[in-house]
């Protein structure tokens, strides 16, 4: 079929990728408390683009994402703050009321700063982890935060990168884990965001990778494995869907897109052509957004980078699906881990 | 409040620092650090909002004013979990009518935030605090009405069915949902929710639902949907995929008649997978139809997963493989 095939652009999302870290506009503001993560899709990104090189102030930003981690033992809220919403002059550096540790966040910051090269030493990994083991629910799952916040299988994902990347598994009761993600399998084989709700992708990514983590994929069945396949599989249309019977939306390729690399699937449906829904969605003043001719956001950007990724697009490095972060980022983690564990 | 809305409320909007009742609390500004990164350029209202908002946390006022202060504050960032938690420990502290919180957190679920994580669980936590669930099947149907496929309404609808035993009704609202759209995958999903949450997977029942099914692929055949819960039904079919004979009949004829849905062949090459895995010599579902069908769907009918299909027909190949062998091993 000869259809005009777009290009990818990666100038123009390193450029929209700095104007994030820089700042955000004041039509942003619901985005306050996920400063974190947007943080954590800016740089990813520009690691995916081999571009941290252009990033002016690395050190600011290590230091900026120091400045919200809480060490607080008493009330076992340690972790990172999403943002600096909370902190005022007078709680500068103490513990305060409601300055606690959200697990998304946590991820984010640890992601973060694994990719920009730091050591992590000055993370209170026992205090993190001791913080993480309480936002275990006995049904397995975790919530996001001490209180006040939902469950679902993001935050299972979360607290495993969270175990994996300070190599401390005291954070995690998995046999519990492993539990709640089996009973969150749907009669269609794909995951949900709990038991007996509706499989998701997204979901569906979060336990898989989860599995791959604290090396319980052989927990499933081969019929489970392949069933998980099949509904991968068929998540492919244009670009990838998240449901059967919804529309494709870029994001849905990492997420579709890494559970089948991890189950060593993704091969079944490589092909030359493949990138052209993402590119569809190519803002020519940089990002990614959901669907055509919708504005971009930094989540799409980074996502639809990293699904790019998964088909060897020329410009892109490779991605450690498990984790979300480069494979160099991921080699710099191993090689972290060594050094903890010889001295 | 939705973001669009927030230039109007500006001009009519007046600064908590410019308040009579509030001249007896000092604002807290954010402490950013020397070089904030992700810097959001706020406007002065959410800026004076959250600046009277960290006041009241450091303080620990739980008073009506602070309360009308959380609903300002939601409404600039309504995914501030912080906001809404606090708003609960002033709703407690002033042992507030929690059904007027009801109305305004239904409004805005309704009106403004559908997909919101923070406002769905305050009303969970609400409905909990008030064990009152009398509107939240309303509630989450207006939701539906307007996105019936809105993840967070299903998950609340589930919650509350499950928890207050609201199982009623529920399939003839499913009806309403398929007749409306075929293809809406969460109200199938919802379908087998309440079966297994209900009478589960009797003998009748299953037969009940494989005619309810067959019915519908009947109207679109390559509805995932459909053939997916057709899946789901037959795993508490003693008899397994492939011998429900309802199923096969069915299966066969729309072959006949020239149907080739790529979820139909997928479904006769399960079959013909579970017949060669158990070593049987089906005269029709065995491995020449597995990989027939493969090799169509592959070239023709499911093109985009050809090598999937490839790497299934090699699989029941190895599968019949290894029968024989144990049968030869035997003889």
């Amino acid at each position: 079929m000869d259809y005009y095939k777009i290009k990818f652009n990666p100038s123009v999302h390193k450029k929209y990728l700095l104007r994030i870290l820089r700042g955000l506009p004041a039509s942003l503001q619901s985005m306050d408390t996920h400063r974190m993560l947007l943080t954590y899709f800016a740089i990813s990104g520009l690691d995916l683009l081999n571009e941290l090189g252009s990033i002016p102030n690395k050190q600011s930003i290590i230091d900026w994402i120091y400045c919200l981690q809480v060490c607080d033992d008493s009330e076992l809220v340690s972790g990172f703050q999403g943002s600096s919403t909370l902190n005022t002059p007078f709680n500068c550096g103490q513990n305060a009321n409601y300055k606690w540790g959200h697990i998304a966040n946590t991820y984010s910051a640890l992601t973060t700063l694994i990719i920009l090269g730091d050591d992590l030493e000055r993370i209170h990994r026992d205090s993190v982890i001791k913080s993480l083991r309480t936002l275990q629910l006995p049904n397995g799952c975790y919530t996001g935060a001490k209180d006040g916040c939902e469950y679902d299988m993001r935050f299972v994902f979360c607290a495993a990168c969270i175990c994996y990347i300070l190599d401390d598994w005291s954070g995690m009761n998995i046999d519990k884990t492993v539990d709640f993600i089996i009973k969150s399998i749907s009669y269609d084989f794909g995951i949900a965001q709990a038991p007996e709700l509706e499989s998701h992708s997204g979901s569906t990514f979060c336990a898989v990778a989860t599995l791959a983590l604290t090396k319980q994929l052989h927990r499933l069945s081969k019929t489970q494995v392949e069933g998980l396949k099949r509904w991968l599989l068929n998540r492919f249309e244009y670009g990838f869907t998240g449901r059967p019977n919804k529309p494709s939306d870029t994001c849905y390729s990492f997420w579709t897109g890494g559970a089948l690399k991890i189950l060593n699937a993704y091969q079944f449906i490589e092909a030359a052509d493949n990138n052209q829904y993402i590119l569809v969605t190519q803002d020519r003043n940089g990002g990614f957004s959901k669907w055509v001719n919708t504005v971009p956001d930094p989540m799409h950007t980074y996502l639809g980078l990293a699904g790019l990724s998964f088909m060897k697009e020329e410009g892109i490095g490779s991605i450690f699906p498990d984790l979300n972060v480069s494979v160099r980022a991921h080699e710099h983690l191993k090689s972290l881990h060594k050094k903890w564990r010889e001295g | 409040m939705a973001e669009s809305s927030s230039d109007e409320s500006e001009t009519t909007f007046q600064l908590y620092k410019d308040r009579k009742e509030w001249k007896d609390v000092v604002p807290v500004p954010q402490d950013d650090g020397e070089q904030p990164i992700v810097a959001i350029d706020y406007t002065e209202q959410f800026k004076d909002v959250f600046d009277y908002f960290r006041a009241v946390l450091q303080s620990g006022e739980k008073s009506e004013r602070a309360l009308e202060l959380t609903k300002d504050a939601a409404a600039l960032n309504p995914a501030n979990y912080t906001v809404w938690q606090y708003r609960r420990e002033i709703l407690k502290a002033l042992n507030k009518d929690l059904n007027e919180e009801m109305d305004f957190i239904e409004k805005i679920i309704v009106y403004n935030q559908p997909k919101n994580y923070q406002v769905w669980h305050h009303r969970k936590v609400i409905v909990e605090w008030l064990q009152e669930a009398s509107k939240e099947k309303y509630l989450t149907e207006t939701v539906l009405a307007k996105d019936a496929k809105n993840y967070h309404a299903w998950q609340h609808r589930q919650w509350i069915i499950k928890t207050f035993n609201l199982y009623e009704g529920e399939l003839e609202y499913i009806d309403s949902l398929i007749s409306d759209d075929i293809r809406n995958n969460s109200a199938w999903n919802q379908r087998y929710f309440v079966v297994m949450g209900t009478t589960g997977f009797t003998e009748e029942v299953l037969d009940r639902e494989i005619d309810y099914t067959l019915s519908s692929i009947k109207v679109v055949t390559e509805n995932e949907s459909a053939w997916n819960y057709l899946r789901g039904v037959l795993l508490h079919d003693k008899c397994g995929l492939s011998r429900n004979k309802k199923v096969t009949d069915f299966c066969q004829d729309l072959y006949n008649s020239g149907n080739r849905s790529p979820f139909l062949l997928a479904l006769i090459v399960d079959m013909c997978s579970e017949q060669v895995s158990q070593g049987n010599k089906d005269p029709l579902y065995n491995l020449e139809m597995a990989k027939t069908l493969c090799k169509e769907l592959a070239e023709k009918y499911d093109t985009v997963r050809a090598k999937y299909w490839e790497y299934i027909a090699e699989t029941v190949d190895k599968k019949s493989n290894k029968e024989d062998s144990q049968v030869d091993a035997e003889q």
